[in-house]
């Protein structure tokens, strides 16, 4: 699959839980090798798309391709070829962090060369080195997130779906993830990520959609953003807040002073 | 120290019990009366108990003026072993809770950064751990005696029964106290020390825990008797007069029964002093190690060598290899799992107490044919039973990993069932050869009930998970679910007929057997040779095995399918 190519494709979808309407009539299409941001506010909708890309919630109406394959008809292919961190990743809190990782490579049947040389690898990248041993209860909520990106890189896969990939990382660990997202794009790796942190949106993605109450309220780069927004000069928080119409903080902020 | 604070931190304490009952707090508001129902109870109970028995004491005195003395003495008896009583299930009860919060992970945090002192935070602990059963009982012990007493005339001798039973509930809240402090900071050594060999370290300190427990329970219950159990208590405890925790019962001893006052008042003085003591000790350890952080268990060093494995040897694939392998180390490293291999045990205890008591009488004959039955085939059916409920649910909130993989429903079915065999299995040995060296059976005998227990594995194995798949439940908090309650009394019911149509060729044989001493030629003509009864129940097992197994990969897409819910 090469760049430009269609890897992700959404049409009419509709989600609802009971009387609540998650996902609203959502059509949206994202490239091969594009660095994808979906925004929006707490109850948008966002958490419940990416996992109806991974094929773990399923749409009440529309359908959904992933790289080619119908999620609904062969969830077990879609799974193969992609990475996925949830937004709160609960691992096997017995198991060592390597044995984690190792069971991972297991369940998407790698070599176990390839298996250990990457591995090794990430757990150096990372500074997890001297601590993979332990048992992850021990770990500290950074770490963890670590081993959950590592299990979702492991095993290359042509799609990246990341919900709140850089939550409790320290810098450093940040900017590696930036970096290495930024060199698979050019493997034609795609990557679609859920974040709250707008300056992470803002450097990283290629293009960003904004939902708002299940729809998708405005999909575009910054420069578009920027104009449909009518707001040219600003950065993304303030065109964020002012498309999903929760911009007016300030009010807020007077009423606490009082 | 600033009792308010005490106060307010047992509250709290008090509160985290509400995760422990899975209480659910939207909107909450708490009745202070009604929180405090089991003491109000208590109260109300030991009343009602203290009134009885002084009118059944007057009653009987009134008839028999001369038992008089007697009665009184019966009563002082019980007097003076009520404290040492109170301290064992005491012990026993605020050592269950610390074991009940860690589980839940509702151990109240030392709040260091707010001005409490750590007296206060002992203190605290330590009444917070009463709350509960142990205070309802010092409750009603305490309403009932001082109620009894006028009747008897035995004030004096009641209040300080009272006074001393609340010493030692609060004498084993400290000792718990200290054991709590100690296990954080020393186990946590012990695991950093021991590397590897922590997860066995733990694996085997759980199973002796719970052996050693219900070996001593089914000793009180259907050995000795609760009654003997009490009187060897009071017996006891004037020989082990250097042993501090019973020190408050003795001051009652020589103060009310040898009428040895003043030794009487030096064991109250000392077991004061031993209370103290105790109480500036858990503060002491509690100032050094509350704030300690257990190190992380380090399982492995060195290089990381992948394996190849035997599974994958064997036909598994690697995803399903991969999950027998995590699953393994699951039910050697999470508490809640280590427990399952208990079941079997307890069944093999629980008769041997129940039937023979703590005598060493022999069976009669019929019943060894139906205990070594009993060993044979129950423990491996209940742990093919217990297995196949939790194998899906024990996934726990973790359970996004199995939805997000590449794993087929085929693959899941057959790596799960694969691990309830393997453990049933080998309980299945085990215990036969228990069973088999106990009651010593025939090699014929003993072949046979291993065929028997081999297929009901199979059959209770794949109801069980098919059910389990169906029934799952993923909750972590408060404590692991894993399956629900419904499905629970649904697969047990399942099961049991099952086991019962497994087992029915040979019922017939069985019966003619055990009954044939009372009515000689039951079931004649109705009797399969055993051979031929295990081919026909091999039939049925194979049957149900084929139509469960198949049930389960079909709950298993569902599941697969419904991963949001």
């Amino acid at each position: 699959m090469v760049n430009g190519a269609i890897a992700v494709e959404l049409k009419g979808v509709v989600k609802s839980y009971n009387e609540i309407l998650a996902v609203n009539q959502l059509d949206l299409t994202i490239n091969t090798g594009e660095i994808f941001g979906l925004l929006g506010p707490n109850g948008s909708g966002k958490s419940t798309t990416l996992k109806m890309l991974m094929g773990l919630v399923t749409p009440d109406a529309g359908s959904i391709s992933v790289l080619g394959i119908d999620v609904q008809k062969d969830p077990v292919a879609v799974k193969q070829q992609v990475g996925y961190v949830p937004e709160s990743p609960r691992l096997y809190e017995f198991l060592t962090g390597i044995e984690y990782l190792d069971f991972i490579g297991d369940i998407y049947a790698m070599k176990a060369e390839e298996k250990k040389n990457r591995i090794n690898e990430y757990l150096k990248a990372l500074q997890l080195e001297g601590r993979e041993g332990d048992m992850i209860n021990g770990y500290s909520d950074g770490m963890k997130q670590k081993v959950a990106l590592i299990s979702a890189f492991l095993h290359r896969p042509k799609l990246l779906i990341l919900d709140e990939p850089l939550s409790a990382l320290d810098p450093r660990s940040a900017r590696i993830i930036k970096d290495f997202l930024n060199q698979l794009k050019t493997q034609g790796v795609t990557t679609i990520m859920s974040t709250h942190v707008l300056e992470i949106a803002q450097a990283v993605c290629d293009r960003i959609g904004i939902m708002y109450q299940g729809k998708l309220l405005a999909l575009g780069n910054m420069k578009e953003l920027r104009q449909m927004s009518m707001l040219p000069d600003s950065g993304l928080e303030d065109i964020f807040l002012k498309l999903t119409g929760t911009g007016d903080t300030r009010a807020i902020v007077e009423e606490l002073l009082k | 120290m600033n009792w308010k604070t005490v106060l307010i931190l047992m509250q709290v304490d008090r509160k985290s019990g509400r995760l422990i009952r899975g209480r659910k707090l939207t909107r909450f508001h708490e009745n202070r009366f009604l929180a405090y129902w089991p003491y109000w109870t208590a109260l109300g109970v030991g009343l009602a108990a203290g009134l009885l028995a002084g009118v059944v004491y007057n009653t009987a005195a009134a008839s028999d003026v001369s038992a008089i003395g007697d009665f009184k003495d019966a009563a002082l008896s019980i007097f003076l072993s009520l404290p040492t009583l109170v301290l064992i299930y005491s012990v026993v009860f605020t050592l269950f809770q610390q074991i009940q919060r860690s589980g839940v992970r509702a151990s109240s945090q030392v709040p260091y950064w707010l001005p409490v002192t750590w007296q206060e935070h002992t203190l605290a602990s330590i009444l917070a751990s009463l709350m509960g059963l142990p205070l309802a009982s010092v409750v009603f012990i305490a309403t009932a005696i001082i109620t009894f007493s006028p009747f008897g005339g035995l004030v004096v001798p009641a209040v300080a029964t009272s006074l001393a039973v609340f010493a030692a509930a609060f004498m084993a809240s400290a000792t718990t106290e200290v054991f709590r402090i100690l296990q954080v900071r020393f186990i946590g050594a012990v695991y950093k020390s021991t590397g590897r060999a922590a997860v066995w370290v733990r694996f085997a300190g759980s199973m002796v825990f719970f052996i050693v427990f219900y070996i001593l329970y089914f000793y009180v219950f259907y050995g000795s008797g609760i009654v003997t159990f009490i009187q060897n208590v009071a017996s006891v405890q004037t020989v082990a007069w250097f042993v501090p925790f019973v020190w408050p019962g003795l001051a009652l001893f020589y103060s009310f029964i040898s009428g040895e006052l003043l030794i009487g008042l030096a064991f109250m003085a000392v077991s004061i002093l031993f209370i103290a003591g105790l109480f500036l000790l858990a503060t002491s350890l509690n100032r050094r190690f509350g704030l300690y952080e257990p190190p992380a268990i380090t399982v492995s060093h060195g290089a990381y060598a992948p394996k190849t494995g035997l599974l994958g040897r064997l036909g598994f694939s690697s995803p399903e290899a991969a999950l027998i392998r995590k699953d393994l180390k699951a039910f050697t490293r999470r508490r809640e799992l280590m427990t399952i291999f208990i079941f079997p045990i307890i069944i093999i205890i629980v008769p041997f107490f129940q039937t023979f008591g703590s005598t060493s009488a022999q069976a009669p004959f019929q019943f060894s044919i139906f205990f070594a039955a009993y060993t044979f085939i129950l423990p491996a059916a209940a742990m093919a039973m217990a297995l196949g409920n939790f194998m899906i649910g024990e996934e726990g909130q973790a359970v996004w990993r199995i939805f997000a993989s590449p794993i087929s429903a085929r693959s899941l079915v057959k790596s799960k069932f694969f691990f309830i065999v393997l453990f049933s299995l080998i309980i299945l040995v085990i215990t036969g050869a228990v069973g088999s060296v106990i009651y010593h059976l025939t090699l014929r005998a003993a072949i046979i009930a291993f065929f028997e227990g081999f297929f009901l594995i199979f059959a209770i194995g794949t109801i069980s998970l098919s059910n389990g798949i169906g029934g799952a439940d993923f909750t972590e908090t408060p404590r692991p679910r894993m399956i629900r309650q419904r499905t629970v009394y649904l697969n047990l019911g399942e099961c049991a007929l099952a086991g019962l149509a497994v087992l029915a060729p040979f019922f017939p044989y069985v019966a003619s057997s055990v009954l044939s001493a009372f009515i000689p030629n039951l079931f004649d003509g109705w009797v399969l040779d055993p051979v031929l009864a295990l081919v026909v129940s091999a039939v049925i097992a194979i049957v149900l095995t084929v139509i469960f197994y198949r049930t389960s990969v079909k709950n298993a897409r569902e599941l697969l399918k419904k991963a949001e819910k």
